[in-house]
């Protein structure tokens, strides 16, 4: 599907990819978050690469799969916060914060002790916005991230964008073409025919 | 040390989600205890029809199927596990345990201690209803090395519901332990002694965990004489644990590389 790609993330910038559906933009994501091996070639952050060493690679990753899934039913905005923390590996002296920081950050403080099944879709968007960045990942990896986010999420998403390029990392979004909203990238390109092409 | 912490961490996280949910369906923990009651009760009278002697002295028939039934409980959740892995998937929650720092193996393996577990502490109250209310008879002293035993077999048991879930993972065929199950009730001793059996099948019994487990847990829990040398069986019990752990391991991550070249590991 993808062929020849070279991408690098500079720090501190925000490049988005764009494409027609079925273009390759998701397969591109699952390569860079280890769900999928390329066939060739490999993936890096900071020299460090995905099969290698999972556990060093996947600390510096945030990834917001597009689509809403990935929330267990009756487990509560806190809860998942909570286990993915633990699952994060973030210390345990500093979970409390960063889960705090996460709500905050993403309006859900009214929301910590409701279940997942009982959010809007906006607020399960935003959940999965706070589950991807709660552990300050160095690379943000976003598919789709607007999906069902109304002005003030996607104030916030912008805001935990910038938040993520002022400590030196990377963001990487994927939007379908025709997506007008691509101000605030420094970088965008689209996938056609299998190739990254920069605009 | 470090990371054995971390991952301890991870896993007792999980097993804190898994019971949240579990206690959210309020039913479930009452209708699991009636489900209890009633396979106790059953097997208390068919006990009744049991020609004494088979299993030894009279009336431990009840005693002999109960621990058998407990220890199976513990297998089957073990086993149930790739069900579990199933529901991850199509639930799109794997995709955040593959993306985690822990990874997929270690996720899987985190998954399954809720389970475990649960079936552990009901087992423990299904013993505990058999003897108060059937007067089955708890031999007091066993009952600590009978915890040390059930903790071996559970990891042992674990190694296999570990092998099931690398199936799923690799196949994504919703692989029912089922057959497996009935084939340990009826080739690992639950319901009646290994002798009965043909010969020529027996040698099932010398190639598993679950049949030193449960004849330990018998010898332990009812104080009767064991079928083999203690200290036999459990040498053979730790053995498969150590041998099957690393071999069950190993085809999960290989399930894992086989699943990421193909494309196929978070599909369902």
């Amino acid at each position: 599907m993808l062929r020849d790609v070279d991408l690098d993330l500079p720090g501190g910038t925000a490049t988005c990819i764009t494409g027609r559906n079925g273009a390759g933009k998701t397969t591109l994501l699952r390569i860079a978050t280890g769900i999928l091996a390329p066939d060739r070639g490999i993936v890096t952050i900071d020299g460090i690469s995905a099969p290698g060493r999972w556990r060093e690679y996947h600390r510096r990753i945030g990834f917001l799969s597009a689509g809403d899934r990935g929330l267990y039913a009756r487990v509560t905005v806190k809860g998942h916060l909570e286990h993915w923390s633990a699952l994060a590996l973030i210390p345990r002296g500093q979970r409390k914060q960063l889960v705090a920081e996460a709500v905050d950050r993403f309006g859900l403080t009214q929301l910590t002790g409701r279940r997942a099944d009982r959010l809007s879709q906006g607020q399960r968007q935003r959940l999965r916005l706070a589950l991807a960045l709660v552990h300050r990942p160095k690379v943000l990896l976003l598919d789709e991230p607007r999906n069902s986010l109304d002005a003030d999420g996607q104030e916030m998403l912008s805001a935990a964008m910038t938040d993520v390029l002022r400590r030196g990392g990377a963001v990487l979004c994927c939007a379908p073409a025709g997506d007008e909203k691509l101000d605030g990238f420094d970088r965008v390109a689209v996938i056609e025919d299998g190739m990254l092409r920069f605009v | 040390m470090s990371a054995i912490c971390q991952y301890a961490g991870t896993v007792a996280a999980t097993v804190k989600r898994d019971a949240a949910v579990f206690l959210s369906y309020r039913t479930r923990f009452v209708t699991q205890i009636l489900a209890m009651l009633i396979t106790i009760t059953m097997f208390y009278y068919v006990s009744k029809l049991v020609r004494p002697g088979v299993v030894g002295p009279d009336g431990k028939y009840f005693a002999y199927v109960v621990v058998g039934i407990v220890a199976l409980a513990v297998l089957t959740a073990a086993l149930n596990t790739a069900q579990l892995i199933r529901m991850e998937l199509l639930a799109g929650t794997f995709e955040r345990i593959v993306i985690s720092p822990i990874g997929p193996v270690g996720g899987v393996v985190a998954l399954m201690a809720f389970p475990v577990l649960y079936a552990i502490g009901l087992a423990g109250v299904m013993l505990i209803v058999a003897a108060s209310v059937f007067g089955f008879p708890i031999h007091l002293a066993g009952v600590p090395a009978a915890l040390v035993v059930s903790a071996v077999a559970a990891s042992a048991f674990t190694c296999i519901g570990i092998l099931f879930a690398a199936g799923v993972l690799a196949f994504k065929a919703a692989m029912s332990p089922t057959w497996v199950i009935a084939a340990f009730s009826i080739l690992g001793g639950i319901y009646f002694p290994l002798r009965l059996i043909p010969g020529w099948i027996r040698w099932f019994s010398d190639v598993q965990p679950f049949t030193p487990a449960v004849d330990l847990l018998r010898h332990l829990l009812l104080g009767t004489p064991a079928v083999q040398p203690v200290e036999a069986e459990m040498l053979k019990l730790l053995g498969f644990t150590v041998l099957l752990m690393p071999v069950a391991v190993m085809v999960l991550t290989l399930a894992v590389s086989t699943s990421r070249r193909r494309g196929t590991l978070i599909e369902y």
